[in-house]
């Protein structure tokens, strides 16, 4: 290979008089619920944008703290309680369990029909093996965090 | 800037792939824990105390693996990639693909702004 392709290497020159017609969302999309729920699966990205924003200030606060001030890692503990963050928590919480379940059910699909010699397992399989890796991880991760183990 | 993005493509579709496979299943714990059962005072706050969390980000596995800043860098960086491709993917679906060049780019820098941050701040600790 001399290197990689051009990504317009298949587009003529000038456009000719005839041209495929760009993709638009339906109208009526709010009445397809296959879009609706695809639409969601997508929305779920502002919901992970604004966790993972909430999650590396509070890794901050505990980094601004220390043993002889713990003043900013207990303020932003405090700030948690308000009702607000719960409410905001509780959605990000519908909205990974639906994004798992969502994704999980389409990996076993998008697998190739063989890597090299060696064929994936059966669908199922592969879909059973994820839930175990997530409840696994959910439950130590949680068990760690309650101060239950470690 | 479309091309660069199509360039970029394997990369930024790795890390979205880690993203919502590694993010979610280490996000439901952390949003269960910290954003929930904490503050609504079904397990005691001392869990979260700041000796008993910063001994549990910097912990180490065998003595020398990093284990808790490993997976904080993974649950702060990885999200933000499944965040800023879906949102793409969104805007994609609404605005057409006029514009997908500059909403892409803008949504992956903004990616790639958190994870340097979440980095610094977890190798801070």
């Amino acid at each position: 290979m001399a290197g990689p392709a051009h990504p317009e290497a298949m587009a003529p020159p000038k456009p000719g008089r005839t041209r495929t017609a760009p993709p638009q969302m339906p109208s009526t999309w709010w009445k397809t619920s296959r879009i609706r729920t695809y639409l969601l699966f997508d929305a779920t990205g502002f919901v992970y944008f604004l966790i993972a924003f909430l999650a590396i200030s509070l890794i901050g606060d505990l980094a601004a703290s220390s043993s002889a001030n713990t003043q900013p890692w207990d303020a932003a503990m405090a700030r948690l309680q308000n009702p607000l963050y719960i409410a905001f928590h509780l959605l990000c919480l519908v909205s990974v369990i639906f994004v798992a379940v969502r994704f999980f059910r389409l990996f076993p699909k998008a697998q190739p029909p063989s890597i090299g010699p060696i064929k994936p397992p059966p669908g199922s399989v592969i879909h059973a093996t994820l839930y175990v890796i997530w409840i696994g991880i959910t439950l130590v991760m949680s068990l760690a965090l309650a101060g239950v183990i470690f | 800037m479309r091309a660069l993005l199509l360039k970029l493509e394997p990369m930024i579709w790795f890390m979205f792939g880690q993203g919502i496979m590694i993010g979610t299943m280490l996000l439901t714990g952390w949003i269960l824990v910290v954003g929930l059962l904490v503050p609504m005072g079904i397990v005691d706050a001392d869990a979260l105390s700041y000796e008993r969390a910063h001994a549990l980000a910097t912990s180490r596995l065998f003595g020398f693996i990093p284990i808790g800043q490993l997976v904080l860098a993974a649950l702060l960086v990885l999200p933000l990639w499944k965040a800023a491709h879906h949102v793409r993917s969104m805007a994609i679906d609404f605005g057409g693909g006029e514009r997908d060049g500059l909403v892409g780019s803008l949504l992956y820098a903004v990616a790639m702004v958190g994870s340097v941050v979440a980095i610094i701040r977890v190798v801070a600790l």
